[in-house]
């Protein structure tokens, strides 16, 4: 038999647990956490928000409620030398009612899940189109022509790892991938979505502000699906306009003779197999035109036209600006931030370091299958890019040039 | 069949036997009563229970260990330990040892060891076939193991979604091991699924009413239903992802014109029911517990046997649950949350049971009650956060980030782990015939359940701010700002591992230091159901009379009289659990008829991971395999029903314990 005292300490242990657990809940969380599901920041994840919040809240007064009578139970009824119990074999007017009445609890929140769901599949209302590729282990995304997005697109727009958006604006993302399932994640936006290779699926964005929010792949996609990030960046109307005309401007050679000049041949030489640029043109005038669909098995590769337009990059998984410039654009005001992020990565800001690992040796710094050795199941094509044993001076070239794409 | 010799207390007789006119050289039973190969040729359900609990116990600790490095890997941003396909393997692993190698086969023990003495039976309805489930499990599970050793353990998540699960993608052979080792393992849970259903349906003692039967089989019982249609499914799955990797074929090939989510479909089909047969019989378990210390019946059997068949059948229509964010369209999406939500009330009807039962009992508080209160908390929380996961737009949110980690580990280690432990601890004496020690079970119970609050717990909050599940690292840009951001309770929750790990090693400290206790009585805890009438550890043949059962709770009803008068109630105790047991014992059975042991069972599992390591390296040994087991099915079906009498030793000069095998001229 149990001391009476050892009940009374494990009783008074478990409603100590169960305070320390609910201060912890409330008080310990993470401030700012950039993916927080309970940080909306759109309409659509406010819907979610506004239908998840009061379930919580039904669900912890259940718990309460539930976890409270246990305690009572064994406290109040332990052993203190009593008789044997009535053998009460059950109460079912009892058990009935305490079945009919979680079916009610259940019945009113299933109502409204299905309003919330239907609201947000319902695409009526979509004011701009942006289409999404996942591919291990990086987005790619598209702008297709049309009249939304602001004053409309006028020709395609294919960038990647950062999806430049306007604010208060209805877009719909319609995505797909090459190869696995990955899935596109902005919490602080809308829930998230699979993206399946021979399917598209679609999800609603919309930010309510201008900010930098951020997502990731969210189904796992092998090797590198830790390292498998995005952004979307959301900014005011004006602005947004400004990133589209930069976008679709002309390709803008180097200055002739310059260490960027240089970093053209260089890149026309080394990574414009898979790279595109569009309207670099090789010393005969010939538009140069990447074919990853030859090296790569999923078949693309990051359109690095306008690179350092974005602030991430090798699947958003690192920054291209230094702590110091990072902060200055991801912690911008809501009426600064637009204009921060179209600034782009000035060269005091790059973060050459992991730019140059990552020029240096890919793989070695981002688990990939890219090892010539290893390709046989996929018949010589790399999944990811591969080490192009650049030298320092190559290195130096290209960072030149890339900084000069924006 | 193997005869037992009347009790010395009876006059000898000759006992009558049956023999074969001829058999085949190589066609013998073995006759081993000691030794190894009494545990290797055995087809005794006891025994049996006892080897899947062993095997599964060390599984745990592999599985457990594969978490610790998971965990030690997400102490820190950026973790250096494990590399990024080491992870990868890490956690795929670790789920399918946990779930496919521990938690099955340990409530397979149970439902082995269990059912028959619940029932009063001898033994199961297909003894060769019971022996044939536990060898196919062992050798599975070993055989998914040396994956490890060769090439690199599969690494696609345990649900193994196509076609990241497709050569070009998962390159080694490790998914392959991974889908052979389960339709080996499968093959173990669809025969014992067959069987045990035959055995309850067929075997119960005169007077067990199916609504008298003890609750724990009923929710084995369930279980064993939804094995039977739910193992088939994956089955067929991890055919079409076989003949997909090794035989060309294009199922999962989108070029092809396939559909990934067919697997999706097809594993999750399997999947849903997988986590009701996971955690039904931990609920059967501490329904027999509860009522035992609380000194009361089980609040509402009736409600709760219906229940847990409610749940297995409402389980197999809401897989989908689990692909809310996988493009379905807000039809299929709405059907299945509104499913899913219903399955949340025979769920909780239970805990509500439970609870009743407590409530106005005389509770008793051993380490096994701790660990099914235990289980009522735990499951509490699980269960409420799932509910949470019903509401699909909110599911679109969780899925896919430790908030869901959070939740199938409340109610997988705090619901099914902690059942089956509180079950280990209330039928070690009546198994092994010694007590385990109540300070350590104590100290085990508390490590586990601090270790695991402290483990699981904050993964929520990591969850709902944003952490993806299945990533190698987390990173500080995305871990948020504050003393309590996601790389605090990331440390944590690793802490909390290792609290953990010291409860389950506490486990093994217990089952040592308690190896030398003196013999358990009988009825050590003043137990309520069949298996107790019998002594501790049972004899051979389990019951030396099958019992007639008058009423649900046979046990208590033989040693308890109600002698209350004018609707009152009033219990007073006439036999005790030695005396109901002698009172068998004076009336056993004159002959009595067990299953004699076979060399095939062991030989046929045998051939099966030499036909799987054939479809991964040689069609020699596939050819090999399948002689093995064709062998093996000649000889099972050939066998004589048992061994001839010059095969059998004699009996010992000075009479001691009679021979538990057929003894010629008595």
């Amino acid at each position: 038999m149990e001391s009476a005292s050892t009940v009374t300490n494990m009783s008074r242990r478990v409603r100590i647990g169960l305070a320390v657990g609910l201060a912890a809940i409330v008080a310990g969380c993470a401030q700012d956490a950039p993916q927080d599901t309970w940080d909306p920041a759109g309409e659509n994840a406010q819907m979610i928000q506004d239908l998840q919040w009061p379930v919580f809240a039904i669900a912890g007064v259940v718990g309460v409620i539930v976890l409270s009578v246990v305690a009572f139970v064994i406290v109040r009824f332990r052993d203190r030398g009593q008789a044997m119990p009535e053998q009460t074999h059950g109460k079912p007017a009892l058990e009935i009612a305490l079945t009919i009445l979680p079916a009610l609890i259940l019945i009113g929140v299933a109502i409204p899940t299905v309003g919330t769901l239907m609201a947000l599949n319902d695409t009526s209302d979509t004011e701009c189109v942006v289409n999404v590729t996942g591919q291990q282990w990086w987005w790619e995304i598209d702008y297709p022509t049309q009249d939304g997005c602001g004053d409309g697109i006028s020709a395609p727009i294919v960038t990647s790892g950062q999806m430049v958006i306007p604010t208060d604006t209805n877009v719909l993302v319609r995505g797909t991938s090459r190869d696995v399932i990955h899935s596109w994640w902005i919490p602080r936006l809308n829930g998230k979505r699979d993206m399946v290779p021979g399917r598209v699926h679609t999800v609603k964005l919309q930010a309510d502000e201008p900010g930098i929010y951020a997502g990731q792949c969210t189904e796992f996609c092998g090797l590198s699906h830790a390292n498998m990030r995005m952004e979307v960046i959301a900014m005011e109307p004006a602005d947004f306009e400004a990133w589209k005309a930069k976008q679709l401007s002309d390709y803008q050679p180097p200055e002739p003779d310059t260490l960027a000049a240089a970093g053209e041949s260089t890149f026309i030489a080394q990574c414009s197999r898979c790279h595109q640029v569009d309207g670099l043109e090789d010393a005969d005038g010939e538009p140069v035109i990447a074919r990853p669909d030859l090296q790569v098995y999923s078949g693309a590769a990051p359109n690095l036209s306008w690179f350092t337009t974005r602030n991430t990059f090798a699947g958003a998984t690192w920054d291209l600006l230094i702590p110091e410039c990072r902060a200055e654009v991801w912690d911008a005001p809501s009426d600064e931030v637009g204009q921060k992020y179209l600034e782009g990565v000035s060269p005091e800001c790059l973060n050459s370091v992991d730019l140059r690992e990552w020029l240096r040796n890919a793989p070695a710094k981002k688990p990939m299958y890219a090892d010539p050795e290893q390709l046989e199941a996929t018949d010589g094509l790399v999944r990811g890019m591969p080490n192009l044993a650049l030298s320092e001076d190559q290195i130096d070239e290209l960072v030149a040039y890339l900084l000069e794409r924006q | 069949m193997a005869i037992i010799e009347r009790p010395a207390a009876s006059p000898a007789t000759t006992p009558e036997y049956v023999t074969p006119s001829a058999s085949m050289g190589f066609l013998r039973r073995p006759v081993e009563t000691t030794g190894w190969k009494s545990w290797a040729f055995t087809v005794d359900h006891k025994k049996i229970g006892i080897m899947y609990g062993v095997v599964a116990m060390l599984f745990f600790f592999v599985g457990g260990l594969e978490a610790v490095l998971i965990r030690a890997q997400l102490a820190q941003a950026d973790g250096t330990i494990l590399s990024a396909d080491k992870y990868n393997q890490m956690f795929t692993m670790h789920a399918t040892t946990m779930i496919f190698l521990f938690v099955m086969p340990m409530a397979a023990a149970f439902a082995n060891y269990m059912i028959p003495l619940q029932i009063g039976a001898r033994d199961v309805a297909f003894p060769r076939l019971n022996a044939l489930s536990l060898w196919t499990f062992v050798f599975g599970g070993i055989f998914l193991n040396t994956s490890w050793i060769l090439g690199g353990a599969a690494d696609g998540g345990w649900f193994m979604y196509a076609p990241n699960s497709s050569v070009p993608f998962s390159p080694t052979n490790g998914v392959d091991f991974w889908v052979l080792g389960l339709l080996i393992t499968g093959i173990a849970s669809q025969v014992g699924a067959i069987n045990l259903i035959v055995t309850v349906l067929n075997m119960r003692a005169p007077g067990m009413k199916l609504m008298r039967m003890p609750i724990f089989t009923w929710m084995a019982f369930v279980v064993q239903m939804l094995l039977l249609f739910a193992i088939p499914v994956i089955t067929v799955a991890l055919f079409l992802l076989m003949f997909q990797r090794n035989f060309g074929a294009t199922f999962f090939s989108v070029e092809e014109g396939a559909d990934p989510l067919l697997w999706q479909h097809l594993f999750w089909i399997f999947g849903h029911p997988e986590v009701y047969i996971i955690v039904l019989p931990a609920f059967g378990i501490i329904s027999e517990v509860l009522p035992t210390f609380a000194r009361k019946p089980l609040f509402g059997y009736p409600f709760v046997v219906f229940s847990g068949a409610a749940i297995g059948f409402v389980g197999f229509g809401v897989w989908a649950h689990h692909m809310f964010a996988a493009g379905l369209g807000p039809i299929s999406v709405a059907v299945f949350s509104v499913a899913t939500m219903a399955i949340a009330v025979p769920t909780g009807v239970k805990i509500i049971n439970w609870t009743l039962t407590l409530w106005g009992g005389k509770l008793w508080f051993t380490t096994a009650m701790l660990f099914a209160i235990g289980l009522i908390v735990q499951f509490t929380i699980g269960g409420l956060s799932g509910v949470t996961h019903a509401v699909a737009p909110s599911d679109t949110q969780q899925t896919d980030t430790y908030y869901i980690v959070a939740h199938f580990h409340y109610v997988i280690f705090g619901g099914a782990v902690l059942g089956l432990f509180s079950g280990i601890y209330y039928w070690w004496p009546k198994i092994f015939g010694k007590l385990l020690n109540e300070s350590w079970g104590r100290a085990n119970f508390w490590f586990m359940i601090v270790g695991m609050n402290l483990t699981f717990g904050p993964m929520h909050i990591i969850g709902l701010q944003g952490q993806p599940r299945r990533m190698y690292v987390w990173t500080e840009n995305r871990a948020g700002e504050g003393f309590f951001n996601l790389g605090f309770w990331n440390l944590v929750s690793s802490i909390g591992t290792v609290i953990l790990a010291i409860g389950a090693l506490l486990f093994l400290v217990n089952v040592w230091v308690s190896r030398k206790n003196p013999p358990a009585p009988a009825d050590p805890w003043d137990a309520r159901s069949l298996e107790w009438i019998t002594t501790s550890p049972p004899k051979e043949h389990n019951f030396d009379r099958t019992p007639t059962v008058h009423a649900l709770d046979e046990f208590f009803h033989r040693k308890y009289e109600d002698v209350g008068e004018n609707g009152q109630h009033d219990y007073k105790k006439v036999a005790t659990g030695e005396e109901v047991i002698a009172e068998e014992e004076a009336h056993a059975d004159a002959h009595i008829h067990l299953p004699s042991p076979s060399y095939w069972p062991i030989v046929l599992a045998l051939s099966m991971p030499i036909l799987a390591y054939g479809v991964i390296y040689s069609t020699l040994l596939i050819v090999a395999g399948a002689a093995i087991a064709i062998l093996a099915l000649f000889g099972w079906a050939l066998e004589p029903p048992t061994a001839p009498d010059d095969d059998f030793d004699p009996p010992s000069p000075d009479g001691g314990e009679p021979s538990k095998e057929l003894v010629a001229n008595v």
